[in-house]
C-alpha cells in the first residue's frame, strides 16, 4: 500500500530537482558567459546571483514537496521528520540573515 | 586575495569541476572530496571560499544524480529522509562553527577526515550486506532493488539506526566545514556498520547531500564567502562531469568502487595535512 505513494513521491521529487538543476545551469552558464564576454557586468551578475539562489532553493522544494506529500497521505511521522528538516533549514537561513546586518 | 574573472581561469574550474564532477557521480561523493584540495593547494584559494565553491557544486550534483536516479529504488527515500534531520542539524552547526575556526585548522580536519574514511573503507572490501532471496522481509527502514551485477533482485534491511543517525549528524557538520557532500563519512559507515549495500548507500548518499549541503551554502552565500562566477564556472564543470561518471557508474563493480574511493581518500588526506595553507 505504501509503494504507490513513495513511487508519486519519487516522481516528484525527481521533477522538482531535474528542473531546479536545469534553471540554475541556464542562468549560471548565460550569466557567465555575458560576464566573460558581455558589455552588461549589472545583469551578468544579476544572472549568475538568480542561478545560485535558484540552485540553493531546489533541495529546500524538495523538502517542502515531501511535508505536503506525506501530509497528504498522513503518513505523521515522515510529515513531522521532514517539517523538522525545513525549520532546520529556515534556521540557516536566520543565521544567515543575521550575519549579514 | 579573490581572483578576477578571466577566460582562462574560468576554463581551469570548469575542467576541475568535470573532474570532480566525474568521480563524485562515480562514488557518491558530490565531488569536493577532490575539488576542495584542488581549489586550496593548486589555486590557492582560501579554505573558505573553496569550501563555499565546492558546496554550490555539492547541491548540483545532488539535484542532477538524484532526478535520473529517482524511480528505481535505488535511493532508499524513508532511510534519507530519517537521516537528514541529523544532516541538516549537522550542517546547520558546522555552517556556525566554520566562522570560529582558522583556515589551517580546517585544512587539518580535512586531511584527517580523509585518511580516516580511506582506512575504514580498505578493511571492508570484502563485504556484501544483500540479501538474495527477493522475498525477505526488509524491514521499516531497508529496501529492494534490482542489482545490475548479479542481475537479481536484492533486499537488505538497516541495522543501528541511531549510530547512522551519529554519523549523519557529524557527517553534515563536517559538509558545512569542509565543503565535502558528507558521503565520504556516510556512505561507509552505511555500507560496514548499517547493512546498507555500497550502491543503495551512495544513491541514498547522493540523494541527503544536496539538502544538507544547503544548510552550510545559505550561511556561506549571507556571509559572501560564494563567489558568483567561479561558483558558475565550477557547477557546470560538475554537472557535465556528473554525466559522465553516471554513464560509467553503471559499468562498474562494486569492488573497483571501492578500492578506487579509498585511493582518492588516502592520497587526498596527506596531500592537505603535509601542505598547509
Amino acid at each position: 500500500m505504501t509503494q504507490p505513494v513513495t513511487d508519486r513521491l519519487e516522481r516528484w521529487l525527481g521533477k522538482i530537482l531535474g528542473w531546479g538543476a536545469l534553471t540554475s545551469t541556464g542562468l549560471l552558464a548565460s550569466g557567465l558567459l555575458l560576464q566573460l564576454f558581455g558589455v552588461t557586468p549589472g545583469v551578468a551578475s544579476a544572472l549568475t546571483h538568480a542561478g545560485l539562489v535558484i540552485l540553493i532553493a531546489t533541495p529546500v522544494a524538495r523538502v517542502v514537496a515531501s511535508v505536503v506529500e506525506y501530509t497528504l497521505v498522513r503518513d505523521w511521522l515522515f510529515m513531522t521528520l521532514t517539517t523538522v528538516v525545513l525549520i532546520i533549514l529556515l534556521g540557516s537561513l536566520a543565521v544567515s540573515l543575521n550575519l549579514r546586518l | 586575495m579573490i581572483p578576477e574573472i578571466s577566460p582562462l581561469l574560468t576554463l581551469v574550474l570548469v575542467l576541475a569541476g568535470t573532474a570532480a564532477g566525474m568521480v563524485g557521480a562515480l562514488l557518491g561523493l558530490g565531488g569536493g572530496v577532490f575539488l576542495v584540495p584542488f581549489l586550496v593547494l593548486v589555486l590557492h584559494l582560501p579554505m573558505r571560499l573553496a569550501v563555499g565553491i565546492s558546496l554550490t557544486t555539492v547541491i548540483a550534483t545532488s539535484s542532477v544524480v538524484t532526478s535520473n536516479r529517482m524511480g528505481r529504488s535505488l535511493v532508499n527515500l524513508r532511510l534519507g529522509m530519517v537521516l537528514e534531520v541529523a544532516t541538516t542539524a549537522g550542517g546547520l552547526t558546522g555552517g556556525i562553527a566554520a566562522a570560529m575556526l582558522s583556515a589551517g585548522t580546517l585544512q587539518r580536519l580535512f586531511g584527517i577526515m580523509a585518511v580516516a574514511s580511506s582506512l575504514a573503507m580498505l578493511t571492508r572490501l570484502e563485504r556484501r550486506n544483500v540479501i538474495l532471496d527477493p522475498g525477505a522481509d526488509p524491514g521499516r527502514l531497508g529496501g529492494r532493488y534490482d542489482e545490475a551485477e548479479s542481475g537479481a533482485v536484492v533486499s537488505y534491511r538497516v541495522r543501528r539506526v541511531p549510530l547512522a543517525m551519529a554519523v549523519s549528524f557529524v557527517a553534515g557538520s563536517v559538509s558545512s566545514l569542509l565543503g565535502v557532500g558528507g558521503g565520504i563519512l556516510k556512505v561507509p559507515a552505511l555500507n560496514a556498520w548499517c547493512g546498507v549495500p555500497l550502491r543503495a548507500a551512495a544513491a541514498t548518499s547522493a540523494f541527503m547531500i544536496g539538502v544538507t549541503a544547503t544548510a552550510g551554502a545559505v550561511i556561506y552565500y549571507g556571509r559572501g564567502e560564494i563567489i558568483p562566477w567561479m561558483a558558475a564556472s565550477t557547477v557546470l564543470g560538475v554537472l557535465a562531469g556528473s554525466r559522465a561518471g553516471i554513464v560509467m557508474g553503471a559499468r562498474a563493480t562494486a569492488k573497483w568502487l571501492k578500492l578506487l574511493l579509498a585511493a582518492i581518500l588516502l592520497g587526498v588526506g596527506v596531500l592537505m595535512l603535509a601542505r598547509l595553507q
